[in-house]
């Protein structure tokens, strides 16, 4: 194997005088601050609440939904299979026969305590039947009580697909 | 003593305190801004009152406001609580004190009765700035060592060797700057530089020395803790150094202490290598004989000035919600510079128009001489904040070798020189 010689740098009295390279490195942050100075929609600073993010991808971890049937009922069957798999155990699940006929199971509650959740996703991992999802996109949910942050299973069930997330 | 020589010296002692103390929000919301820009970054730019954010100087005044009201918290084990006490202050005092000495106009001439521009008149200005910026870092040595913490006691260390090592250098090239000056009274050094060299260049002390300037500049940084020699404060390695067991309007003292000492340090560099308050090509004598024109030539650059500010302001300070308070306040602040600026320039055309008498003239020429002189201080201080937003903190032993190795050999070198120089050319 070829011994690979890397240069030294510092041994040259330009680099020992130091003020050349500290002149660079001040034209380097004077440019930056002129152009910023100039126009300041160069920043690359998003300005939050007013604008928001546009780079949340398709594989972002939101806030869960349950998904629909055709006929807009839970597909979910309450095989406790998310319940079991949450390492928050923040999902609580109260099964009922389901009478329509789709299915023989339905959870009669369905909630999920979000300050409790660490949003790992080991639930969507977990549920055989596709009936628990992440991709709403919504990354902040504020609230004033304890309770608002524990979603019921209605609350879950309105919760779309983000729009910006392409079809799936 | 009359009424205008009270009115003078209430003048100086408000510019010192001002500078020195007032400056410390503008500075925080300068430095924060620039840094900002520098990393392409906002920086505050929400904070305000009923819609005013002045470009988010009002955040600076919320964090002074909250820190005065914040509870006055002091550990339970330490033992020594004067000195505990008493270390902000200290720091506090001795960087505003600094400011006492510098000179903001030529000595101005009120009915044949000469004032000195400083807000203690003495002569001895430079030995007063070593004095006391020497003693400021007293205070951090106190605190860190009161605060019975070992990140405090380390921090006090480092400050005790950083002063030890820089206040030698700085020292000796101040020396060499007053071999040159021929004088220790800080007017009289801003007089010499108001003067030409072979006819063309001005006779500033960064030209004269340039070796000495740098030293001098580096060794500031130094005693004003400022990046990056700020070791003392070393947040990546002693959590906050000095401070680390301060909180509130304790903590909110060695802050303004540092600004303090910023702004002192920017001042004495503008007074020893950069000509102080004298315009370039333009020296005392030279303002009060051509007073119109250089009145003439404010108005314009006035106008100039506030046509280039609006016309960014509209460009660059907007609201993306129509409805926001915040949305308004462009269009007030436009009509406000422009109002202002009118007022001014009529009020100075007025001048020229009815002419000034000798005293208007003396006083005209002062505040042209102490304008010049907060251009300059900002100029310094913008510095101060672009270094410390560019260059990475020295590590301790680089420090100590750049201090002991470098800069103090090179000001005796410096000292050496200028003396021979100085004895063979006679002068």
């Amino acid at each position: 194997m070829a011994v690979k010689v890397v240069p030294r740098h510092g041994s040259s009295l330009k680099d020992k005088l130091y003020l050349p390279a500290i002149a660079g490195g001040m034209k380097t942050t004077f440019k930056h601050f002129v152009k910023n100075l100039k126009d300041t929609s160069n920043l690359r600073t998003v300005q939050y609440p007013e604008v928001q993010p546009t780079d949340i991808t398709d594989r972002y971890r939101g806030v869960h939904r349950l998904t629909l049937r055709e006929d807009e009922s839970e597909k979910c069957v309450a095989c406790y299979m998310c319940a079991t798999a949450c390492p928050a155990q923040c999902i609580a699940i109260e099964a009922e026969e389901r009478t329509d006929g789709q299915d023989e199971k339905r959870p009669k509650k369905f909630s999920i305590d979000l300050l409790e959740c660490v949003y790992c996703g080991y639930c969507v991992e977990a549920c055989p039947c596709d009936a628990i999802r992440m991709d709403t996109g919504i990354f902040s949910l504020t609230g004033k009580t304890r309770e608002e942050f524990v979603l019921n299973k209605e609350q879950l069930m309105a919760n779309k697909r983000s729009k910006d997330f392409s079809d799936d | 003593m009359s009424s205008a020589s009270i009115i003078v010296v209430i003048v100086n002692i408000l510019l010192a305190v001002v500078l020195a103390v007032g400056t410390t929000p503008i500075m925080v919301w300068w430095e924060r801004r620039v840094a900002g820009f520098i990393q392409d970054r906002t920086g505050p730019n929400r904070c305000s009152i009923g819609g005013f954010r002045l470009g988010g100087v009002i955040q600076s005044f919320a964090d002074m406001l909250k820190l005065v009201f914040k509870e006055d918290f002091a550990p339970s084990h330490i033992k020594y609580k004067f000195f505990y006490t008493i270390a902000p202050s200290i720091v506090f005092f001795c960087s505003f004190l600094t400011f006492a000495v510098i000179p903001f106009a030529a000595p101005l001439e009120i009915d044949g009765v000469s004032y000195m521009m400083q807000a203690i008149p003495t002569q001895l200005g430079i030995m007063w700035f070593l004095a006391y910026a020497g003693l400021a870092v007293y205070g951090i040595i106190l605190g860190g060592y009161a605060s019975e913490n070992k990140y405090g006691l380390l921090s006090s260390i480092r400050a005790t060797a950083q002063v030890v090592s820089y206040e030698a250098a700085m020292g000796l090239s101040i020396i060499s700057m007053l071999v040159t000056y021929g004088t220790i009274h800080l007017s009289d050094m801003v007089a010499f530089q108001g003067g030409l060299i072979f006819g063309f260049i001005p006779a500033w002390g960064i030209i004269l020395q340039p070796l000495a300037a740098i030293i001098f500049i580096v060794t500031a940084f130094a005693e004003a803790n400022r990046a990056p020699f700020d070791i003392a404060e070393g947040e990546s390695e002693i959590v906050a150094g000095y401070h680390t067991e301060y909180s509130a309007m304790r903590f909110g003292l060695f802050q303004v202490g540092e600004y303090a000492a910023m702004s002192a340090s920017s001042a004495i560099i503008v007074t020893l290598f950069f000509g102080g308050y004298q315009i370039p090509w333009l020296d005392t004598a030279a303002i009060q004989s051509n007073i119109y024109i250089v009145i003439g030539a404010i108005i314009v650059s006035l106008i100039a000035m506030t046509f280039c500010l609006t016309k960014w302001m509209k460009k660059n300070n907007t609201w993306d919600d129509e409805n926001d308070p915040r949305a308004r306040e462009t269009n007030v602040l436009v009509k406000a510079f422009w109002i202002m600026t009118v007022v001014v320039s009529l009020v100075l055309i007025s001048f020229i128009v009815t002419g000034l008498g000798t005293n208007g003239v003396n006083i005209a020429t002062a505040a042209i001489q102490i304008g010049t002189f907060l251009i300059k201080f900002f100029m310094m201080s913008l510095v101060f904040i672009w270094v410390r937003w560019t260059l990475l903190r020295f590590r301790y032993d680089q420090l100590q070798m750049l201090g002991w190795k470098v800069l103090l050999p090179l000001a005796i070198l410096n000292i050496f020189i200028t003396a021979t120089f100085v004895v063979v050319v006679g002068s």
